[in-house]
């Protein structure tokens, strides 16, 4: 063998570092994600507004660190219920009237929201890039020739977490099992009993609580401004496209594909072009298996 | 001329109306809002046509826009040659694109096409904003200004008529298209598509006929749009909010309609340059505002008045017989 080629040393570590990174980034795509595609499941509603709400958790996360100095994990406290109860408050006020509305009325609905809250946010707060440093954000861990930063180890913790009590939620709770039971079969699922406005409401708010963390959780790690939103939301459509519109697990391995692709991208073609990598990526499943690389075959013809 | 619909005589006044402005009116800031408004009401008609008549609703019709702004841009600024030949460019450029999005429509539908736009327009920005050695990259490309029909520089008179003869041109398509075969067909593909296709209606067909028509218009707007500002900025000309704008403009006017593009096209564009103009020294920022009432009418609009002002024009009117008998 071409001694040149062998794995040495050098190559090990890149490799690790580029696995690592991949699995941490991973971690908070997913987060972005599933509230996403938990959405989209149950209510069969694209949320194009979903940037926006993780740029407000973001605003959040910057305001409570700029005024009292609080800590953006310590901001999660708050943020989760006070994100809860946006989500709440958007379904009742803007999504409960177009649920059963024709596909273009909830994107143009959703549309409409994620403009008014980009320019409530320039307006409010004009368009400056604003950072989170705490303490945490420069401090650097290594382990065996890898490098990563505190605050993206943290964020992945937390982030992995939350998904995973969601997961249980949905999976053992009575209330995640009524959620599942809407999801499959909206009309049976009301015939056996089910409040699916009540259902509805909970989804939004939870999906709502999910971006609103995920925002708390990235504000130590990316700059906030009104359209801060738009280049994690267009992740989160690669990541729930690929996983399969709906599907929670595959949310998770999406998120996955879509970090190993970015950081992959990033490393050999420079950071520059990392987005056209996941974007050709994405046109191609869209092109080839539409309904996600897991997903069921013909879900996207639809229109679901 | 009594023989026609209220809403076409409606369009004969604004377009007239637009046409003697410049000889009456001489103040260069009502005919920049005046070009304003006629560009971007033709721009909204040619996406009426994919999202309005055919139902293929569009969020990245930037890409056609930007890829019209840098054939023109390009070929002034890099090559020396005539703007026009950069139109025809920027329309060959987006009749091959729009086909490709228009077979994307064949495979995907409601919230999948919508997504997989964006997703072509966002490949097309980051091309335009980092192949620097051919599109200057995220700087932008300014035009250069040389005098004459030839190299478009014009007047502000004279791009008024340039302006409304694209925007006859557009509210021309959107009128065959109501009264010809292939709207009818379209609007059934609308409709129901499987319906359609059961009554014989070549969909796929047609689809790729709507896109590719709205992007070839968008397109030759995309063009003369970046002759008349001067600047092409692919942050601006590829962005997401641009093609929500296409869209905002025929929502709130009407969705569907020949004349809801242009009617919701005044509306915004006057109320944005009457805010950028009263804030602009001050607080940049506060300009956005009309962006947050037109994202809330938007919301309004499609619950409570789906088929927008023309909508809510003709029920007024319904009204008003209803009142008089």
């Amino acid at each position: 063998m071409d001694p040149a080629r062998r794995l040495g040393r050098a190559q090990i570590d890149v490799l690790a570092q580029l696995g690592v990174s991949t699995v941490l980034l991973g971690g908070i795509y997913a987060l972005i994600a599933v509230g996403l595609t938990l959405i989209f499941g149950i209510m069969r509603v694209v949320n194009f507004a979903h940037g926006e709400f993780l740029m407000l958790g973001m605003y959040v996360a910057f305001w409570a660190y700029s005024l009292w100095t609080l800590d953006p994990y310590f901001v999660l406290f708050v943020s989760i219920p006070l994100f809860f109860g946006i989500g709440y408050v958007t379904y009742v006020l803007v999504m409960r009237g177009v649920i059963h509305a024709s596909h273009n009325v909830q994107i143009f609905t959703t549309v409409g929201l994620s403009t008014a809250l980009q320019n409530v946010a320039l307006v409010l707060w004009t368009g400056d890039f604003r950072t989170v440093r705490p303490w945490h954000s420069s401090v650097v861990i290594r382990v065996f020739g890898t490098a990563f930063n505190l605050s993206q180890v943290v964020a992945f913790a937390i982030a992995l977490g939350l998904t995973l009590v969601l997961f249980a939620f949905m999976k053992w709770t009575h209330t995640g099992r009524v959620m599942r039971a809407t999801a499959q079969d909206h009309d049976a699922a009301t015939l056996m009993g089910v409040d699916t406005d009540k259902v509805y409401r909970l989804t939004f708010a939870i999906g709502i609580a999910c971006v609103g963390a995920a925002g708390a959780l990235v504000s130590p790690l990316y700059a906030v401004y009104p359209t801060a939103g738009l280049q994690f939301v267009l992740l989160a459509y690669v990541v729930v496209v690929l996983g399969g519109l709906g599907d929670m697990v595959g949310a998770m391995l999406g998120s996955l594909i879509v970090a190993a692709v970015e950081v992959v991208g990033s490393y050999f073609f420079g950071v520059a072009w990392k987005e056209v990598c996941y974007f050709i990526l994405f046109i191609a499943v869209l092109v080839f298996r539409p309904a996600g690389l897991f997903g069921q075959r013909g879900a996207e013809t639809l229109g679901v | 001329m009594v023989s026609l619909p209220p809403s076409r005589r409606a369009a004969a006044v604004l377009l007239g109306v637009a046409a003697l402005a410049p000889l009456i009116v001489r103040d260069s800031f009502v005919l920049d809002s005046l070009i304003l408004i006629l560009m971007w009401g033709a721009l909204s008609a040619a996406w009426n046509v994919a999202g309005g008549y055919a139902g293929q609703v569009s969020l990245g019709h930037a890409a056609f826009f930007g890829i019209g702004a840098y054939s023109a841009a390009l070929m002034t600024a890099r090559f020396q040659q005539s703007p026009w030949l950069g139109l025809v460019l920027g329309v060959v450029l987006s009749l091959a694109a729009g086909g490709a999005i228009g077979y994307l429509s064949n495979r995907l539908r409601g919230p999948y096409f919508a997504l997989s736009t964006i997703a072509f327009s966002q490949v097309l920005l980051i091309g335009a904003s980092r192949w620097r050695g051919f599109t200057a990259g995220s700087e932008g490309i300014p035009v250069p200004f040389r005098p004459g029909v030839w190299t478009l520089g014009l007047g502000h008179v004279a791009w008024v008529y340039v302006a409304l003869v694209l925007a006859v041109l557009c509210y021309a398509v959107e009128i065959w298209l109501e009264g010809s075969r292939i709207g009818y067909q379209l609007a059934g593909i609308r409709e129901d598509e499987d319906a359609a296709e059961a009554l014989g209606i070549a969909s796929r067909r047609l689809k790729v006929f709507a896109v590719t028509l709205s992007a070839a218009l968008t397109s030759v707007g995309g063009t003369l749009w970046a002759q008349y500002v001067g600047f092409v900025d692919p942050f601006y000309v590829f962005s997401i909010d641009l093609s929500i704008r296409f869209a905002l403009n025929t929502i709130i006017g009407g969705l569907g309609t020949a004349l809801g593009p242009f009617l919701g096209s005044i509306l915004i564009t006057s109320l944005e340059t009457y805010l950028r103009a009263t804030f602009s020294g001050f607080k940049t920022g506060f300009a956005g505002i009309y962006l947050v009432i037109y994202g809330t009418a938007l919301i309004l609009v499609v619950r409570f008045a789906p088929e927008g002002l023309i909508g809510l024009a003709g029920r007024f009117g319904a009204w008003r017989a209803r009142a008089d008998a």
